[in-house]
């Protein structure tokens, strides 16, 4: 039953385009921050830290995970989606026990950002290898804490589109939900991140759990240690799956 | 008495709302049914309720015995078709039918089946976007066929169909139920299923008006006597002394009676020595017994 709801959920996914043009656009927002930190490294008064250091060599590769917002938007339209063009009715006639099919599209989705970031780190790679390598800055990619960085970009890409299909549960206007997530992320989170005091909470926020789970580094900003976040951050997405979910079967499709 | 559909003491309130109130009716195997009422009389949720979407308030609605979430294979027994749009606009038909043969495990060669059985193989990877209403109509069908169920439940599946279609649909249903399917076709507008259905379930406010065998509803609401005659005041006074009563209006020049035959007026009129020119039933239109059962003609 669970495979098969499963397989339904990537054939839904593959049958429209969207997943193609929010990968296009993770491998452009990768390649862009990819040039960005490596381009900018070397220019007076940039705060990062140098590519020769673990912290900035963990930084560029975690740049992937700079992708969690069109993660979040590619599971909050897998969710709203079928709310959006009432594909909700035929979904749930079909497999009438709905937590079922909330939790087919959960476990669907992690696969799906799993998928979404291996693609955003190959892209990384073919761009900062030989970048690195013409600039004569040597890197090895099983030391300096890259391979706990790399895997905490995917999974916290996995958690970021399992968080996206559960606010899409409890949210089921898609504007409303694509527009407030990406507001929380992009002027909230950065707001709390740079302010002080304030930044001091930061790292139990979803954003600063991603951070902190990909071990990588923010003047002025700590973030828990790597297994703290990426409780925490699984936290958020079961908290926001559980509760759609338990809406979802409560609310009435008309 | 496996496609029996049974609504017992249904209620739905949404909010301050209340959608339908006490419903109770029921559906036998093998028969084709019209579900009427006006617009917003409670159809749609009633058929929502039946399948599981709506959670009724009070009340059950079951299908062979068991409520749709409780089907072992609810697709197999029960096919729906709601409304012309529940389709992502981006997907083919062949895959928006592909999606729903992978979750119940049929092969995907039923989903170009079912398309050709409603006329839609040609088109079937073109985007629903660009389907017109009447093809999303029969996509909507086609997807409830997918499992071969044996019981259909369609609500308003005419709105929005042109002459042409709507043709194709009766001839589609009346082929349905011809292979012993249990349909369940909701409607506001009687002359729509009239040819289809033999049952009626009408409902106004949420309540139930009246369920019973179209033939039946028709006989009951007896028929109108036409006469026609240059002496009609003696007609009409000849008739008052009639011991049963009967009920008498007047209308352009000609004299309507109701709750007796033709025989009978003419034989009165026979011994009371009345001229007649004309004396004919008049059956009384389905549509207008509709309008007067759910007092939507009222106003007319």
């Amino acid at each position: 039953m669970m495979t098969r709801l499963l397989r339904a959920e990537f054939t839904k996914l593959f049958t429209t385009k969207l997943w193609l043009w929010l990968l296009l656009g993770a491998i452009g927002m990768t390649g862009l921050f990819v040039g960005l930190t490596i381009g900018l490294a070397d220019s007076a008064g940039n705060p990062s830290p140098p590519l020769n250091t673990p912290e900035g060599q963990r930084n560029l590769f975690g740049v992937a995970g700079a992708t969690s917002a069109l993660a979040i938007v590619l599971g909050i339209i897998a969710m709203t989606g079928e709310f959006r063009h009432e594909t909700v009715t035929p979904t749930f006639l079909a497999t009438p026990r709905r937590g079922l099919v909330v939790t087919a599209k959960v476990i669907a989705y992690a696969i799906v950002g799993v998928g979404f970031g291996a693609v955003g780190i190959l892209a990384e790679l073919a761009l900062a290898l030989p970048w690195l390598a013409a600039k004569g800055v040597a890197v090895s990619l099983t030391g300096n804490g890259i391979p706990r960085t790399l895997i905490g970009v995917l999974l916290g890409l996995a958690v970021n589109t399992v968080l996206g299909v559960g606010i899409g549960a409890l949210i089921r206007n898609q504007v409303a939900a694509i527009v407030g997530t990406l507001v929380y992320f992009f002027v909230i989170e950065s707001l709390i991140s740079a302010l002080p005091t304030i930044r001091d909470y930061y790292k139990f926020f979803p954003g600063g759990a991603s951070s902190g789970l990909a071990n990588t580094y923010q003047p002025n900003v700590e973030f828990l240690a790597g297994w703290q976040s990426g409780l925490l951050l699984i936290s958020y997405g079961v908290a926001f799956a559980a509760l759609g979910t338990a809406l979802t079967i409560r609310r009435d499709v008309t | 008495m496996s496609g029996q559909i049974v609504v017992s003491g249904l209620t739905k309130m949404f909010g301050p709302v209340r959608a339908v109130h006490n419903l109770s009716f029921t559906v036998a195997p093998g028969t084709v049914t019209g579900f009427l009422g006006p617009n917003g009389a409670g159809k749609t949720t009633t058929l929502r309720c039946l399948l599981g979407l709506v959670t009724p308030t009070a009340g059950t609605a079951t299908i062979g015995g068991l409520r749709y979430v409780d089907l072992p294979q609810p697709s197999s027994t029960v096919g729906a078709v709601l409304e012309a749009s529940s389709f992502h606009p981006a997907r083919s038909a062949r895959n928006h039918l592909r999606v729903i043969c992978t979750v119940n495990g049929y092969p995907a060669s039923r989903a170009d089946a079912v398309l050709d059985q409603v006329g839609l193989l040609t088109v079937a990877d073109r985007k629903v976007r660009g389907y017109s209403t009447g093809m999303r109509q029969r996509l909507g069908l086609a997807a409830a066929l997918l499992g071969d169920p044996g019981v259909l439940v369609l609500d308003e599946p005419a709105n929005g169909l042109d002459p042409e279609g709507i043709a194709w649909l009766r001839a589609f249903l009346r082929r349905l139920a011809a292979d012993g399917r249990t349909v369940l076709i909701s409607s506001h507008v009687l002359s729509e299923v009239e040819q289809t259905v033999d049952d009626i379930v009408i409902i106004d406010k949420g309540a139930l008006v009246r369920q019973g065998n179209l033939g039946d509803l028709a006989s009951q609401q007896g028929s109108t006597v036409v006469v026609r005659t240059p002496d009609p005041d003696r007609l009409v006074s000849a008739l008052g002394r009639y011991d049963h009563r009967p009920g008498i209006r007047r209308r352009d020049g000609a004299v309507m009676v109701d709750g007796l035959q033709p025989a009978e007026i003419g034989h009165l009129a026979f011994l009371e020595g009345i001229e007649l020119h004309e004396l004919t039933t008049e059956r009384s239109d389905l549509e207008d017994i509709f309008f007067a059962l759910t007092g939507e003609g009222a106003d007319r």
